[in-house]
């Protein structure tokens, strides 16, 4: 049996209340069905010839095989084998945790992952070496790049049946590792902010007032959310060796005034007082007494001064598929020109 | 002053002079105003035949044109009208009820009792009701029975442009939800209609022709009917009575029954299908409570139990002609009477 | 006593307990009640469910109209509705909300906005639709908010009302209440597209999922919306996912529920539980004034009870009353 290729598409995302508050887009389920069905057929035509997805209650399950079934009626095969993971539906992030997780250990090559920053967190949380594909579908969405999925579905089908070398193929990511007093250990992609709220409330970050201290493992002017904050600032790559910290005030206080896009179509003043690298591997605690932490731009965890708390940057944390390289490999060596497929995976 | 108007402009005059008295009125309903969003001229209508029209540019913003959603309008104004408005919906086509039946039925019908008492619903729900426009089965019904047997709801349908001011008057004053039908082959009928404000109270039938041989009781169109049979059979020396009921709920038994005890006899005129309609409903509560005052069988005169046929010929057959009116009085009344 | 994290104060706080606490009290009672065969026809309980309830209705006065669903009781509650005649109402007593003429299914109380429990699903979203109207033609900043279930989130009226809301610039919020089945029937079979969010966008509104069972997320996302709402921000959807602690009535097997499902929710999706244990870790609220919540509120519902069995029964003269204002 050739190769495996996971799709964790979360129906959950992109459904916060920065649709209110700053009309932030809602990919509709059947749009996001169709990009998993767009993803089935690019892996197919890389020769991939069974996916696994995460099972879900949204909505894009039922799409998806009906429009399998609708194809195969047609006389069709445009599209690979689909089965999906056995596993509870919780309604929850934890599904595509659990369902990452799942497929780690059943040694898929590759996972594609529909969603925002949450899914894919949630999904590096628990996938291991196992190298993912992003698709965003979500909110804000400074980790996922923005792109047709056919093309991420192609990149990851060459990728995941070997004819694209591994150091090509895969690109190594940074993490910020945060712990707060004995609670287990939570990721984040790209920032970690301390703000003053002490809630969870509706999760998503919009009051700037309350922003003190942000942590992100790159700083990219070209996206939304608390990481454009730092890319306005001093931009950092993604493979650029470590991140960067910033200290946050409101802005009647602070020393500079930036505006930056924190949500989609809010655009506003954020107060700066600070900034510097950050080197990985060293734990940095923040002066914030009590407040919530908010990993990748939703506030997570609660914290009242009563436990220590750390951020740290760990370089190389988890694979992705370098979406660009593989497109140009595949383009140099002819990876997608007629009688190549058959003759490149017996190479490989 | 009065002076001959159609009752189309009644209707119109019967709610501009209610929008002039109270602010909590309001009127919604499709194409009221019309042209909305067009590119052409705003107030293109004023409803699909001009009811309304002139009224948008006396009271900006109290005309609501609305979507083609008849749930989701009629139920508004019904919300609105618990929370203290006094919103006239109108269904354009009483036919058109299907689509929104819930909201009068189970909604406003039922609030006050269903609430204790502790609701008011002050909403009329005006629509075009009757056949001979040659609109067919889904633009002509008679339905009014539909809403008679409903606990809760008010039943109005005029037979004249004086009536209709008067009772739409007192539809929108009144605390109860009303259904008020409008025959739209009267729209064009003239009558002496004061300029100034007047309310015809609910549940007072007109006797619009006094006679001493025969009680015929109609409502809207088929009272003119009624009235044109009257006519001839008084050529055969038959005097009959002509009562226009006005309203159907309430309904005003008291001066049915005296008409029967008097002329013994009763024709029910109804443009609604025979069964469980006005015209059984009538002659049903006449025979309970007048058995002894007759000296006939009660008899009905109504639509066939069809649709509302399309081609004129056979749209004509179907509404109560005086003939069939005139038929119905010389097969009760005497034969020395008739001779 | 540590400082107040939370959007709400001390007062608010034990407000928002309070009347989750009086929800859950009132329904657990009444399927014991139930059980008995003292109270006829049919209830439909709200337990599991009622930090939705209350995160909405802590941003609400009396000039704010919700227009509820067969499940209303909870909603009843947080909308200030006297628990007593509630209870009457739903033993069919004289004294009761509706004078023992509505029942569960109907209870009522335009004074305190509350335009009805609704026996028709998917009814109240055209009804608040007028509700909002008003407001917006007497510009008291009103808003008019109801409650749709999963299942009647698939009504045409409903549609229909988001549509109108959306035409007319309403300050209307749908608030679809999601516990995964309409009676006995999954979301996942009875809806094609199992977004509510994706509903509203096809109307242009913007639309929110909340965890149900957060009472902070409901009341966060409830609160940003209706402020807008008020302001002429116009209208928006909140779906709140939550559990139901009871079947779809009173007497229901629940054979169509996992197996252990109910046991799970009332263990770890408790809302009133969440609520207590995030409120109590930060000291603002102690666990001693919880519990003198918990018993003056078991006190409440026990004599809401009795006074209800004690009451007296409608009399003839009042099947035929109430049916007009005159007639």
């Amino acid at each position: 049996m050739g190769p495996i290729v996971g799709i964790i598409a979360n129906p959950v995302s992109a459904r916060d209340i920065r649709r209110v508050v700053a009309n932030a887009a809602s990919l509709q389920i059947a749009d996001r069905a169709n990009i998993v069905l767009r993803v089935l057929a690019a892996l197919a035509a890389c020769g991939i010839e069974h996916v696994v997805m995460m099972p879900e209650h949204g909505g894009i399950r039922g799409h998806v095989m009906r429009g399998i079934e609708r194809s195969r009626n047609q006389g069709e095969s445009r599209f690979p084998h689909v089965t999906h993971l056995d596993m509870p539906v919780t309604g929850t992030a934890e599904d595509s945790a659990r369902a990452a997780r799942l497929m780690h250990r059943a040694g898929v090559a590759a996972i594609v992952v529909l969603g925002g920053d949450g899914t894919h967190r949630a999904v590096v949380k628990e996938c291991g070496r196992v190298p993912i594909a992003g698709i965003s579908t979500g909110t804000n969405n400074a980790f996922p790049e923005h792109r047709e999925p056919t093309v991420t579905g192609l990149a990851a089908g060459l990728a995941a049946t070997g004819r694209v070398p591994a150091k090509v193929a895969f690109a190594s990511n940074k993490r910020l590792d945060v712990a707060v007093g004995e609670r287990p250990a939570e990721i984040a992609l790209v920032d970690v902010a301390f703000v003053t709220d002490s809630y969870i409330g509706a999760r998503a970050l919009w009051r700037t007032e309350t922003f003190r201290e942000l942590f992100v493992t790159f700083a990219d002017p070209e996206v939304i959310g608390m990481a454009a904050i730092a890319g306005l600032i001093e931009p950092v790559g993604r493979e650029e060796a470590g991140g960067m910290m910033v200290s946050l005030a409101p802005a009647a206080t602070a020393r500079t005034v930036l505006s930056a896009p924190i949500a989609p179509g809010l655009v506003v003043p954020v107060g700066i007082d600070d900034w510097r690298r950050m080197p990985a591997g060293i734990p940095f605690h923040p002066h914030l007494a009590a407040g919530s932490v908010a990993l990748d731009g939703e506030r997570e965890i609660f914290f009242d001064g009563r436990e220590p708390v750390s951020v740290t940057l760990t370089a190389d944390a988890f694979r992705t598929v370098n979406v660009p390289a593989v497109m140009q490999f595949a383009a140099t060596h002819g990876l997608l020109r007629a009688g190549a497929s058959l003759l490149a995976t017996a190479l490989a | 002053m009065a002076r001959k108007i159609s009752m189309k402009q009644a209707i119109n005059e019967a709610l501009d002079l209610e929008m002039r008295r109270d602010p909590a009125v309001i009127v919604m309903g499709e194409d009221i105003v019309g042209g909305a969003g067009s590119p052409g001229e705003e107030d293109a209508w004023g409803g699909v035949l001009g009811v309304t029209k002139g009224l948008h540019a006396k009271y900006p913003g109290r005309l609501l044109d609305t979507p083609l959603s008849e749930s989701a309008y009629i139920g508004a104004a019904i919300g609105a009208a618990a929370c203290g408005m006094r919103p006239v919906a109108e269904l354009m086509f009483l036919d058109f009820m299907g689509v929104c039946f819930d909201q009068i039925l189970n909604q406003a019908a039922k609030f006050k009792y269903m609430f204790g008492g502790k609701a008011k619903t002050p909403v009329v729900i005006r629509a075009m009701v009757g056949a001979g426009f040659r609109a067919a089965a889904q633009h002509s019904q008679m339905l009014t029975p539909v809403f008679t047997h409903v606990p809760g709801l008010k039943v109005v349908c005029p037979s004249n442009a004086y009536d209709a001011k008067g009772l739409l008057i007192q539809a929108i004053r009144d605390d109860d939800p009303v259904i008020f039908c409008e025959h739209k082959n009267l729209y064009g009928h003239e009558a002496d209609v004061p300029e100034e404000a007047y309310a015809i109270p609910f549940g007072e039938a007109a006797v619009v022709r006094e006679g001493k041989d025969v009680t015929i009781v109609s409502y809207g169109l088929t009272v003119h009917r009624a009235l044109e049979a009257a006519e001839r059979l008084a050529k055969e020396r038959i005097e009959a009575e002509v009562i226009d009921l006005r309203t159907l709920s309430p309904i005003d038994w008291d001066t049915v029954l005296e008409s029967v005890e008097t002329t013994g006899r009763l024709v029910v005129v109804d443009e609604a299908n025979p069964r469980c309609s006005i015209a059984t409903d009538v002659a049903a509560h006449v025979v309970q409570e007048a058995f002894g005052a007759l000296k006939a069988a009660p008899q009905m005169v109504t639509a066939p139990h069809t649709p509302v046929p399309f081609s004129p010929v056979l749209e004509d057959l179907y509404i109560p002609t005086a003939d069939a009116i005139t038929a119905a009085v010389s097969k009760i009344a005497p034969r020395a009477m008739a001779a | 006593m540590s400082t107040n994290p939370f959007p709400l104060d001390k007062a608010d706080l034990m407000k928002a307990y309070r009347t989750m606490r009086t929800i859950r009290e009132f329904e657990e009672r009444l399927h014991v009640e139930f059980a008995k065969g003292d109270i006829p026809g049919f209830v439909h309980l709200y337990a599991g469910e009622e930090a939705c309830a209350t995160g909405i209705m802590m941003h609400l006065t009396d000039v704010d109209r919700i227009a509820s669903t067969h499940r209303g009781h909870g909603h009843c509650i947080a909308k200030g509705v006297d628990v007593h005649e509630m209870m009457a109402e739903i033993y069919g007593k004289a004294t009761g909300a509706c004078r023992g003429k509505g029942g569960s299914m109907h209870i009522a109380d335009l004074a305190k906005g509350m335009m009805g429990a609704n026996g028709i699903l998917g009814a109240g979203a055209p009804l608040v639709c007028g509700a909002g109207l008003a407001a917006k033609f007497r510009g008291d900043g009103g808003v008019g908010i109801t409650f749709i279930g999963d299942g009647a989130s698939n009504q045409g009226m409903v549609l229909e009302s988001m549509n109108l809301a959306a035409v007319w610039n309403l300050p209307v919020i749908f608030v679809v209440e999601n516990n995964g089945y309409a009676e006995s029937t999954s979301v996942d079979y009875a809806t094609a597209v199992d977004s509510y969010v994706d509903r509203a966008s096809g109307f242009g509104l913007p639309g929110v999922t909340v965890d149900g069972t957060d009472f902070f997320a409901v009341y966060e996302a409830a609160g940003e919306m209706i402020r807008r709402a008020r302001e002429g921000g116009g209208p928006a959807l909140l779906e709140c996912k939550m559990v139901r602690f009871f079947g779809h009535f009173e007497g229901d097997a629940q054979t169509y529920k996992a197996k252990g499902e109910n046991d799970y929710n009332r263990e770890h999706r408790d809302c009133l539980k969440i609520f207590a244990a995030r409120v109590r870790e930060t000291g603002v609220v102690t666990a001693e004034e919880f519990a003198a919540v918990d018993q003056e509120v078991g006190a409440l519902i026990e004599d809401a009870v009795a006074s209800a069995k004690a009451a007296p029964l409608p009399s003839a003269r009042d099947l035929t009353s109430d049916v007009y204002v005159a007639y």
